[in-house]
């Protein structure tokens, strides 16, 4: 009975008795409101020390990756720099060693593996290239979701991966070839994208493919008058707007910006502000994460 | 090249990785008559293996096994069923293995591992064989690890479909055995949530807060929020090669060794299956003895493994 795929007999998820009346994120006085995880509108999630052990590894990389305090733009705002034992991040490389190069990444319930082969032979008879190809596929896990998924590609994801990475990558260094870069979301926590390419990034970097610079990405969601960086899950689902920037930190190059939603210009600057500024200080901990490999390989 | 002598007379000019890649029969057989692995473990000896609970938040049980350096991720969520005529108060299961592309260079996507289905339907067989009922060995029966009827919630109405998703992370050999011990382990760690009927027929989740504080709806498995797990099966792969047995293979060796046995044991060291698709090697029968023997020890430390894991995890 259990093995028959196609014959299941359809299910449902029990949900809650009470539906919880969720009062909405913001009222007119709203600010007073507590992000879910205790953290301040313009903190990002923070990438630091104790690592859940997922992957089996005990190395101990401490970063702080909070403390986005800009006061001045929410000036009554109550900033609480609580970091709940559940928001720890960080990111390693080498996770997969049957890859090429790999990186996971853990933000939050936020979590990503992506794997880098090549280069290598291209699989589909394609015409002769002098530059390289970048091969780009984003899938979920089943589970990812709280309501269990179909575990799919995220064709979306996919080609946003490939636009964000491409413009990265030296594509002249590996002429003929193809490179894919394969994430799987393990669970899906909130941000994945942002979190995907930063790590696919890393990954690449793993891989010894050639980089002009390494790629990070940061989401910023619009909930009424307030900025929210790094959104959750929960705080996604109830956005005006979003917006997500990728970008070269040394070289101070976008490679990627979306923005959905209603926004003002006044509000875009401020919002792409905030991105970039996160996307510096994630990109150092990238850094710090390569040298980390590097030096533990030296050893 | 092809000449079987060539190998001989380079073997000694040759760098080791270079020999290694252009006769990798010829050098594992030098380790194996030295009874020494490439990767200096005895015959008959498995990799490291750890386990660790709870890796999945969004999932109501989970694991992550690693032997060596295959990973499997294992989760598991409950959803409810209108269990079947024929057995009303049984709720069922659904596995499925998957290998994404991220696991090894030679899945791509769009075009699933043809190992994967194999090793779904494998696990399919040991971990709920209690609904195959036409073996009719009175001992198979009453071996099943998981008693469908712990899954029923109201007899005829409402039962608990477990969907176990096992996700290979890294595939480097012996694929089945990991999968199975995260299987395993992800059932161990299965926290059933507390439901209710409503008037409408529909099964609802009581939240754990308000839980006890007022009760006015009557939850249908207050008692039943852990499955008994009896007799856990554990099993090991070995490759059989000429008259050497070698426990636990790589993804290497198996590449280059192609027939493999696995036997799957309760833990009370009774047969559960036992696994030989064919293979240029034939096994004689103190092979397949010495396949078993392996596998009695290596259920007792994949035991201990799992009641460590499982006792760490309540001290937290």
């Amino acid at each position: 009975m259990a093995a028959q795929g196609g014959a299941a007999p359809s299910t449902y998820t029990p949900t809650p008795t009470k539906k919880t009346q969720r009062s909405p994120f913001f009222s007119d006085s709203d600010v007073d409101w507590l992000r879910p995880d205790g953290r301040g509108f313009h903190q990002c999630r923070p990438a630091c020390g104790f690592t859940f052990n997922l992957l089996g590894c005990c190395d101990l990389i401490v970063f702080t990756y909070a403390g986005m305090f800009s006061l001045s733009l929410l000036s009554s705002c109550a900033f609480f720099s609580v970091l709940y034992s559940y928001m720890k991040g960080f990111f390693r490389t080498g996770a997969v060693n049957s890859a090429a190069g790999s990186a996971y990444a853990e933000f939050g319930n936020t979590k990503v593996i992506v794997s880098v082969f090549g280069p290598r032979e291209s699989k589909k008879a394609m015409v002769y290239s002098d530059v390289g190809r970048l091969n780009c596929n984003v899938s979920y896990t089943t589970f990812a979701n709280p309501a269990r998924g179909l575990g799919s590609d995220n064709k979306e994801f996919s080609s946003m991966l490939h636009k964000a990475l491409e413009g990265a990558i030296m594509l002249e260094t590996f002429p003929k070839t193809t490179v894919d870069v394969f994430a799987l979301v393990l669970e899906s926590g909130g941000s994945d994208l942002p979190v995907v390419i930063s790590c696919a990034s890393l990954a690449l970097a793993d891989a010894g493919i050639m980089m002009y610079d390494l790629v990070a990405g940061v989401s910023v969601s619009c909930l009424g008058r307030n900025l929210i960086i790094d959104p959750i899950l929960e705080e996604e689902s109830f956005q005006d707007g979003s917006m997500m920037i990728t970008c070269m930190p040394s070289r101070y190059e976008v490679t990627q910006l979306t923005i959905t939603g209603e926004w003002s210009t006044a509000k875009l600057n401020e919002a792409m502000q905030l991105c970039l500024d996160a996307c510096s200080k994630l990109d150092k901990i990238m850094r710090a994460c390569l040298e980390e490999a590097a030096s533990a390989s030296q050893d | 090249m092809g000449l079987p002598d060539a190998s001989e007379d380079l073997s000694s000019e040759m760098e080791v990785d270079a020999f290694r890649r252009l006769f990798p029969l010829r050098y594992f057989e030098r380790h194996l008559s030295e009874s020494i692995r490439p990767d200096a473990r005895p015959l008959g000896r498995a990799r490291d293996t750890t386990l660790a609970l709870g890796a999945v938040a969004s999932a109501h049980g989970s694991a992550l096994a690693k032997i060596g350096s295959t990973t499997m991720l294992a989760a598991i969520k409950m959803e409810v069923m209108t269990p079947s005529t024929e057995s009303p108060d049984e709720g069922s299961i659904a596995i499925d293995f998957h290998m994404p592309p991220i696991c090894s260079p030679i899945v791509r996507p769009g075009r699933p591992a043809e190992a994967a289905p194999v090793i779904s339907k494998q696990l399919s067989d040991t971990i709920s064989r209690q609904v195959k009922s036409f073996l009719c060995y009175p001992f198979l029966l009453n071996s099943g690890m998981i008693n469908l009827k712990e899954l029923s919630l109201v007899s005829g109405k409402a039962a608990w479909m477990a969907y176990l998703d096992i996700y290979c992370l890294d595939a480097d050999g012996a694929l089945f055995d990991a999968a199975l011990l995260s299987a395993v382990a992800a059932f161990s760690h299965l926290q059933i949530p507390i439901v209710s009927l409503n008037d409408d027929g529909k099964i609802e989740l009581i939240s754990e807060e308000d839980d006890g504080a007022k009760l006015e709806v009557e939850p249908v498995n207050k008692e039943k929020r852990k499955l008994t797990l009896s007799s856990i099966p554990f099993s090991l792969t070995c490759i059989l090669h000429k008259n050497y047995i070698l426990a636990d293979p790589t993804a290497e060796e198996e590449s280059i060794m192609e027939t493999a046995v696995t036997v799957v044991l309760d833990s009370s060291s009774r047969l559960v299956s036992f696994y030989k698709p064919g293979g240029p090697v034939l096994a004689h029968t103190s092979a397949v003895q010495d396949c078993v023997a392996l596998t009695r020890q290596r259920v007792k430390e994949l035991q201990n493994i799992l009641d460590e894991t499982l006792s760490g995890m309540e001290i937290d």
